[in-house]
């Protein structure tokens, strides 16, 4: 690509776009300006880049605002990140604390990824994503005063289990929704706490195949859930991974406490 | 170097960086993703800068690196539809690339995106020849070569504002 300039020294292509885009100096610039007056079809091509370069630049060189785009803020992905790491640890070590006690309330940790079984309760998982987390859809029944979601569930199913207490947890019902599964009607009930944050109840028909569940927990992704069977039902509770809300539905799904 | 150091220099080269995806992605919340996951990925690499590198080219670096993986995953996905479908319609270069653009954001936009890419960064953000090479991985000697290429384009595709359709130019 290099091209020899007659008396006037060597110009390469290089030389060229380094002309085009303002990266020579003084002696430089004088230098290709001399060899392009020798080379007129040449001078007249590298006329027409610089225009194409200041027209691009007019056109396209506006920087966006980035000012409203508080999300991408340096200092809050650092915040969100550590957060992260933070919960995950608090999570961690909760665990380690729970197998130490030995199993209080069937709390194992079970490992789903070497299981070819399709994970237990994945629709009460599914379920949370799309009522708790997007708030795609509306729930069919709100709570206005204390029992009328469990009045609205003992309608809909038979002998099912009173809801389950996470109170302590700061978290109360505000409504619920049925929801079908292969295995005829499941429901879901949604608790909140005052800062918004939501825990899922979920009942359905055990389906043929599994039948009833041992008690168990598992975490999936950011969430985590506890499970266990009663009565005919298979029962969830669903929360985020964080060590708050983990130890609330632990606690609210012992033995006990349903 | 202080945290809210690192943060206000990573504020200052924001709007450099969402531009940057922008003209990766042509849309706007999949830039914005593109510079969260990109700011994500910095802050997670910070100490393996050496602080010798620049900034602004290192960053551009992970979104571009962060770009073609995507772009590959979709390519994956998109081949997958095809077999579905039984078509596979291949993108022809067609005659369109010969139509003579109108304004110079038309002409770059029939480019090939390599040469695109090429342009906007040498031309528009003003990168050295040597941070493209790096950006693209290839010798700098590459990248030469490879503008020739596009700006000769650019030049018969934007030729037609200036030369051959006078009479049919808009003045505004």
């Amino acid at each position: 690509m290099n091209v020899t300039g007659d008396t006037h020294g060597f110009v390469s292509e290089a030389d060229l776009h380094a002309y085009v885009d303002g990266h020579l100096d003084e002696d430089g610039r004088a230098r290709v300006e001399a060899w392009l007056n020798h080379h007129p079809d040449r001078a007249e091509e590298i006329r027409g880049w610089q225009r194409d370069a200041q027209r691009l630049r007019a056109a396209l060189g506006t920087l966006p605002d980035s000012t409203s785009r508080s999300n991408l803020d340096p200092a809050l992905i650092r915040a969100l990140h550590r957060q992260r790491v933070r919960s995950q640890f608090a999570l961690a070590a909760m665990l380690v604390l729970t197998f130490a006690v030995g199993g209080i309330g069937g709390w194992q940790v079970r490992r789903w990824a070497a299981s070819t079984e399709p994970a237990p309760m994945a629709d009460a998982l599914q379920a949370y994503r799309m009522f708790a987390m997007e708030r795609r859809a509306q729930l069919d029944v709100t709570q206005h005063q204390a029992g009328d979601v469990q009045t609205w569930l003992d309608e809909n199913f038979q002998n099912a289990a009173r809801l389950p207490d996470l109170d302590n947890a700061g978290f109360h019902p505000v409504g619920g929704r049925l929801l079908a599964t292969d295995n005829g009607p499941a429901a879901m009930v949604m608790y909140e706490d005052r800062q918004g944050s939501a825990i899922t109840f979920y009942i359905r028909p055990p389906s043929p195949h599994a039948g009833t569940l041992p008690r168990g927990q598992r975490l999936e992704g950011q969430l985590a859930a506890t499970y266990w069977s009663a009565d005919g039902y298979n029962y969830a509770l669903v929360s985020r991974a964080n060590a708050r809300e983990v130890r609330a539905i632990r606690d609210a799904s012992r033995p006990s406490a349903t | 170097m202080f945290e809210h150091e690192i943060d206000d220099q990573l504020r200052e080269l924001l709007p450099r960086l969402r531009r940057f995806a922008l003209w990766l992605t042509h849309d706007t919340s999949s830039a914005d993703d593109l510079v969260q996951s990109t700011l994500e990925r910095s802050l997670l690499h910070w100490h393996r800068r050496r602080d010798d590198t620049a900034l602004r080219p290192w960053m551009f670096a992970i979104a571009y690196r962060q770009y073609l993986d995507g772009k590959r995953r979709s390519r994956r996905y998109t081949r997958m539809l095809e077999l579905f479908r039984g078509s596979a319609e291949s993108e022809q270069p067609s005659a369109e690339r010969e139509v003579v653009a109108q304004s110079v954001v038309q002409a770059i936009n029939l480019l090939p995106e390599e040469q695109r890419h090429l342009l906007l960064w040498v031309s528009v953000e003003g990168l050295s020849y040597r941070e493209v090479a790096e950006l693209l991985n290839v010798p700098i000697g590459t990248v030469m070569s490879r503008l020739s290429r596009a700006r000769s384009a650019l030049r018969r595709l934007g030729d037609g504002e200036v030369s051959k359709t006078p009479t049919l130019r808009v003045l505004k």
